[in-house]
């Protein structure tokens, strides 16, 4: 992008004595060219889908009031302000604020690991770290549950969500990694700071922005599991929920208690967009930047090693042994390879079009994100985050409630819940998209204009495809969430319907886990095939 | 005839910020203009404008006496028929090198795609280039790929943003040649915005100076150089001696001597005597200045003598051919050649 | 570089075309749709013998109970679903107080004993399981008699449970309701001083006692069962023990089903045949021999090796009171059980 300040351009052949601006010359603050005014507004054939899906992910927020204020809102405001909300929310922003640091330490130094040093195998190390993605969150925490029952609560609930979540750090942070321009480090060696200070100054100030776009997946994710809380026995606020569900068959606290989870969302995702304000012309995009020459780790070498090994094992090995422990033990093991495939093709079909429509979905959001400002565009992303961090259990029962009453025939269809994992999932691919489309240089969406394109024509033809690869690892990063979700799919799947999540369920609930194992086995498999891909992007 | 007929146009981001001041600017048919002033002054905000990125907050911009911008018009870009070369070419990545320049014809069928995408690379010596992917060529050729990609829809104006920004000083003088030579085969209006006089005054036929988001002047470039409209610039487009004089007549009496004034004032009497320094010579002589030499650089095909008049505050520059005939310390006498231009004195700047 | 991501898409979007072969499995429309709280495992061989028996094709939805519950009180008159099968009293009775389930016939209801079927005629138990005491003969060779017991001393530290499960949960209720709020929570606060090791899952607590790790459990009886079955009875360790007396901690819960209203004429026919069918003797004595429940209705007996139900004492309870669990988990939390 053009940096007009730049007064790089003194033409050396010109013979001229100090700076070519006469003293007095006017020098009005320069407004950055290339990105989009504050006035330009999104072109409706954008604006419009970007409504239906933000429209579409509110609905859960619109039911959650109905039932929410069902009773009053004084009611409402008794489940609100009873002691025991605090406490759960305490609990839950604990677990949050462990979850987190742990997942950004993880996945930023594992990024800085495999893409800036000479690590040996460090393209198969950025695979393998992300492989934890598609462990689901209480097959870890049954995992460690079985091999230390005294890890139950708070730590066990940590260090299960931690190893699975630390992903949705690393991935952007190592493509944010790559695209920094390695010149401005070796400027900071040059001024005499050393390696350690060069990445603490210069280099994680720019990961900021993609390790807080990371960091809000993660919190969002913690802030909405219930599989490794509830195997962990350490009482969250989603516990609380579903608590309300079970134990008192009563909507109304649920809701009410999950009105107050959505503010907290849409806190913290007000607090990730203020870092990412505040970041925004870090990057001034003037094409690929050269690749960084690896930095030799010398005597770290081995500690390097070590701490990726032990990443890997924890998170990766340790479950799939569990489940290989069970499998040949267990005499209930007499699974049926036909239905194994036969679940696996089906997760893999509704996967695929929770991914599609997803993906679909969070484009015109994605866009406008990353190339319009003011409210508007800033209110359509809100939107898109606000029921992120609901239980699923509660995003099914709204859908449930819409769909009787308005979408009947769709009710308990594929369509329903294909669209349900798109409400649960469109941050994901939101957030991949803004940042596939931030690194296209605007001044092409120029060019294409100017060479007769609509604003839209030109979207098709020139951002979206140079957006691709970012936009295709965000529809695999949903594609891999899909097929691990549980509590949406038992509610909305069509009658008889069997994913691989269900059945895992189905098993383990019947106390058989060798018999559940398989399907583990088959949905750790099968979600590594996209999260390989996403390791190998862009290496 | 394709004029750009630029008429009051005003801009401003927020408050208090106000980027193009009412510029006016016409630029006849075929030529080439050159938009240069210092980073800031609005060039590219007129220029987006121009294009349609941006909307003007009043004023108007015709070509060849179509509206484009008026107040409640906005033709978008698409629909200008107006080609932009962006700083650093801004090739699609993605596209191959005929696709690039094929890209804004449409309409035709792929043999005819093809074949005009050819002739264009060939306008600006690529053939035979066409299948290589942007990255594969250096920076002078993805300028020149960018050039062909805007003429190849034949836009009644191409607008050149700053193009040989980021070439190394050794190829912008041939890839400048080349663009200038392509833009004067097909004939297109042209306007090139740069923050560089060297370049303004070598590529364009026409030169205007944008200060404060207006134009202060805008004439050939040799009229710009030699008769600039005040004292600002007369120091921006080049290295200029500014020496306070007295007019009588049409000549001015100055602490360099007497200087014969163009176009000589109406009234004025006391003012500034703009020269450049080529216009000073060295001499061994009786002169009317003389001085002490505190400088000399050297760059080649001629050096810069700077040197403390006596009796002068400023010092001033003498350009000489070759090598330098003093060193620093040394005395020498200094006198004027040609015509100078008398400006009145800046009330608050000088 | 853009290459398998390409191919990724390309295999999404090819397996997006699958979506249209797995509707088409569902060819002929079902003549009754359940929604079952109780685990696909248990109750899929009956629901076999049950399309046999009604002649139609039956659909089930499996889901946890409460979620099932809430999830037909969101659909109310909407719902597809003629039957519900839930794996406790608790659901039913919230569907009931609702007025989503329809009043079966007192032909139905008289099979089952009064005190395991609703007050309000809508819903009946179809199975029955009961609390016991897990223990570990090498660890305590005279397990105790009472629940009130396991507070002594001598069983500090040695005691596992569940607190989270709602099996366990509906114990406390009963507790609750037996003998009132105080004399509980004095119960809960004197478990809990005596340090007793908490699982997630009854078949935990089992595995537990089983290891030695506690010498004690409380738990489901068939818990004991299905581990026996699995792994065969002489390779564990642990050993159940049925509390008598009308002690709390011996507390007979039931799995039941209850009729939706909502269903069309014709569905409501197949459910109530269904109901009849899940009372049998074939369906009756389907609980006792797989899953080891006990069976509620059509003199079946139970499982060998189980005590027969009604020599087992139990204390006497209104299961429709089972449904005051918030108190219990206040109770539970203020303890700091859970």
């Amino acid at each position: 992008m053009p940096t007009p300040e730049t007064p790089a351009a003194q033409d050396s052949a010109a013979p001229s004595r100090g700076p070519a601006h006469p003293a007095g010359a006017p020098a009005p603050a320069g407004r950055r060219r290339g990105r989009r005014s504050a006035g330009a507004r999104p072109s409706p054939a954008l604006f419009v889908p970007a409504c239906a899906a933000a429209l579409l992910a509110v609905l859960p927020l619109l039911y959650l009031a109905v039932r929410a204020l069902e009773r009053g809102p004084a009611h409402a405001w008794d489940i609100v302000a009873d002691e025991r909300t605090a406490a759960l929310l305490g609990r839950s922003l604990a677990l949050t604020a462990a979850v987190v640091p742990a997942c950004l330490v993880l996945g930023v130094s594992l990024a800085w690991l495999t893409v800036r040093t000479a690590l040996p195998g460090a393209r198969a190390w950025s695979v393998l770290v992300t492989l934890p993605l598609a462990v689901p969150s209480y097959v870890a925490a049954f995992a460690w549950l079985s091999a230390a029952p005294g890890l139950a609560g708070f730590t066990g609930a940590a260090l299960a969500l931690t190893l699975v979540s630390f992903p949705y750090v690393y991935l952007p942070v190592s493509a944010a990694l790559r695209g920094t321009d390695p010149a401005q480090e070796e400027v900071s060696r040059s001024l005499g700071h050393g390696p350690l200070r060069t990445f603490l100054r210069v280099t994680l100030p720019q990961l900021r922005p993609a390790a807080a776009g990371g960091g809000l997946l993660v919190a969002l994710y913690v802030l909405s599991d219930f599989g490794a809380v509830s195997l962990m026995r350490y009482d969250t606020f989603t516990r609380g929920i579903y608590t309300s569900y079970r134990a008192s068959f009563d909507r109304t606290p649920a809701a009410a208690l999950s009105a107050v989870l959505v503010i907290m969302t849409v806190a913290l995702v007000a607090a990730e967009s203020r870092t990412r304000g505040r970041a925004r012309h870090s990057r001034t995009g003037r094409g690929t930047a050269r690749p960084a020459a690896p930095a030799v780790l010398g005597r770290l070498r081995l500690p390097a090693l070590a701490w990726c090994g032990t990443v890997v094992a924890v998170a990766v090995a340790f479950p799939l042994g569990t489940l290989g422990y069970w499998l040949a033990v267990g005499s209930s093991a007499t699974w049926d390879p036909t239905t194994l495939t036969d679940t696996a093709l089906t997760t893999l079909g509704v996967a695929a079009a929770g991914a599609a429509l997803t993906t679909l979905l969070a484009l015109p959001v994605g866009v406008i994100a990353a190339r319009h400002r003011g409210r508007a565009a800033h209110l359509l992303e809100q939107a898109a985050y606000a029921g992120h961090a609901l239980p699923g259990i509660t995003v099914a029962l709204s859908l449930v409630f819409f769909a009787v009453r308005y979408a009947r025939p769709l009710y308990q269809e594929l369509p329903l819940l294909v669209c349900a994992y798109a409400v649960l999932f469109l941050p994901v691919a939101v957030a991949a998209t803004r940042a596939a489309v931030v690194q296209a240089p605007p001044v092409l969406e120029d060019v294409a204009r100017s060479l007769g394109r609509s604003p839209l024509g030109a979207l098709r033809e020139v951002t979206v495809p140079l957006a691709a690869p970012g936009i295709a690892a965000g529809a695999a990063l949903t594609f891999v969430v899909c097929m691990k979700e549980l509590p949406a799919t038992l509610l909305l799947r069509p009658t008889g319907m069997d994913t691989l999540a269900t059945r895992l369920w189905t098993e383990t609930g019947a106390g058989s886990f060798a018999a559940a194992a398989p399907y583990a086995a088959a949905l750790i498999l099968l979600a590594a095939v996209p999260s390989y891909l996403l390791g190998r992007h862009r290496t | 005839m394709t004029d750009l007929q630029i008429t009051a146009v005003r801009k401003a981001y927020g408050a208090g910020t106000t980027v193009l001041d009412g510029l006016h600017l016409t630029v006849p048919g075929g030529s080439l203009a050159a938009v240069l002033g210092p980073s800031g002054c609005g060039k590219t905000t007129l220029l987006r404008i121009v294009a349609g990125f941006l909307r003007a907050d009043a004023g108007s911009v015709t070509l060849g006496g179509r509206t484009l911008t008026a107040p409640g018009v906005h033709l978008p870009p698409e629909r200008r028929r107006i080609g932009i070369v962006p700083q650093e070419g801004a090739l699609f990545p993605h596209l191959s090198v005929a696709r690039n320049v094929a890209f804004g014809l449409t309409g035709l069928d792929r043999a005819a795609r093809r074949r005009r995408a050819d002739e264009m690379l060939d306008l600006v010596g690529l053939s035979g280039y066409g299948n290589r992917m942007p990255h594969e060529l250096s920076g002078g050729q993805q300028q020149r790929v960018a050039l062909a990609r805007a003429l190849a829809p034949e836009p009644q104006l191409v607008l050149l943003d700053e193009p040989f920004n980021a070439l190394d000083s050794a190829l912008r003088a041939g890839v400048r040649a080349d663009v200038r030579a392509a833009l004067q085969a097909t004939g297109a209006t042209a306007v090139l915005v740069t923050h560089d006089q060297q370049e303004a005054l070598s590529t364009a036929d026409l030169v205007a100076v944008v200060r404060n988001g207006r134009v202060a002047q805008c004439a050939a470039p040799q009229d710009v150089y030699h008769r600039p409209a005040d004292p600002w610039v007369a120091a921006f487009v080049g290295d200029a001696v500014i020496v306070s004089g007295t007019a009588a007549k049409d000549e001015a009496t100055t602490p360099l001597g007497r200087v014969a004034l163009a176009a000589p004032p109406s009234g004025l009497r006391e003012g500034l005597v703009l020269l450049r320094p080529e216009q000073l010579r060295l001499t061994d002589a009786a002169a009317d200045a003389r001085g002490t030499v505190t400088d000399v650089r050297f760059y080649g095909h001629d050096a810069m003598v700077t040197v403390a008049v006596d009796g002068m505050d400023a010092p001033v520059d003498v350009r000489v051919p070759g090598p330098a005939p003093v060193r620093p310390g040394g005395r020498t006498g200094v006198r004027v050649t040609g015509e100078g231009t008398l400006h009145p004195v800046p009330h608050v700047r000088h | 570089m853009r290459r398998p991501l390409a191919r990724s898409l390309t295999a999404l979007a090819a397996a997006t075309l699958l979506i249209p072969a797995l509707g088409a499995c569902s060819d002929e429309p079902a003549g009754l749709v359940i929604y079952s709280g109780r685990n696909e495992n248990l109750v899929g061989p009956l629901i076999e013998k049950l399309e046999d028996s009604l002649n139609t094709r039956v659909e089930v939805r499996y889901g946890d109970s409460a979620e099932l519950s809430a999830q037909l009180l969101e659909e109310g008159d909407e719902t597809e679903a003629g039957l519900f099968l839930s794996q406790d009293a608790g659901a039913l009775g919230a569907l009931s107080k609702e007025g989503r389930l329809a009043p079966l016939p007192s032909s139905t209801l008289d099979e089952v004993a009064p005190s395991h079927r609703s007050a309000a005629g809508d819903w009946v138990g179809v199975s029955g399981r009961v609390r016991v005491l897990a223990y570990n003969p090498d660890k305590a060779a005279t397990p105790p008699d009472s629940v009130h017991d396991l507070v002594k001393p001598e069983w500090k530290g040695k005691v596992g449970y569940a607190p989270t499960n709602a099996s366990f949960q509906a114990f406390v209720t009963g507790m609750r309701v037996l003998e009132g709020d105080d004399a509980t929570r004095t119960w809960l606060k004197g478990l809990k001083a005596n340090k007793p090791k908490a699982y997630e899952k009854n078949d935990e607590v089992l595995r537990a006692v089983d290891e030695g790790e506690v010498s004690l459990g409380l738990l489901n009886h068939y818990y004991w069962f299905a581990k026996a079955a699995e792994e065969g009875e002489d390779k564990i360790k642990a050993r159940i023990h049925f509390l008598p007396e009308g002690d709390p901690g011996g507390l007979v819960n039931v799995a039941g089903v209850g009729k939706l209203k909502g269903a069309d004429k014709k569905q409501s026919e197949y459910a109530q045949k269904a109901v009849d069918f899940l009372l049998s003797a074939e369906s009756q004595k389907h609980f006792a021999d797989e899953t080891k429940e006990y069976p509620l209705a059509a003199g079946v007996k139970a499982a060998n090796g189980l005590p027969p139900l009604d020599s087992l004492q139990p204390p006497k309870i209104d299961l429709g009171r089972l449904d005051s669990l918030k108190e219990t988990l206040a109770m539970l939390q203020d303890v700091g059980m859970v």
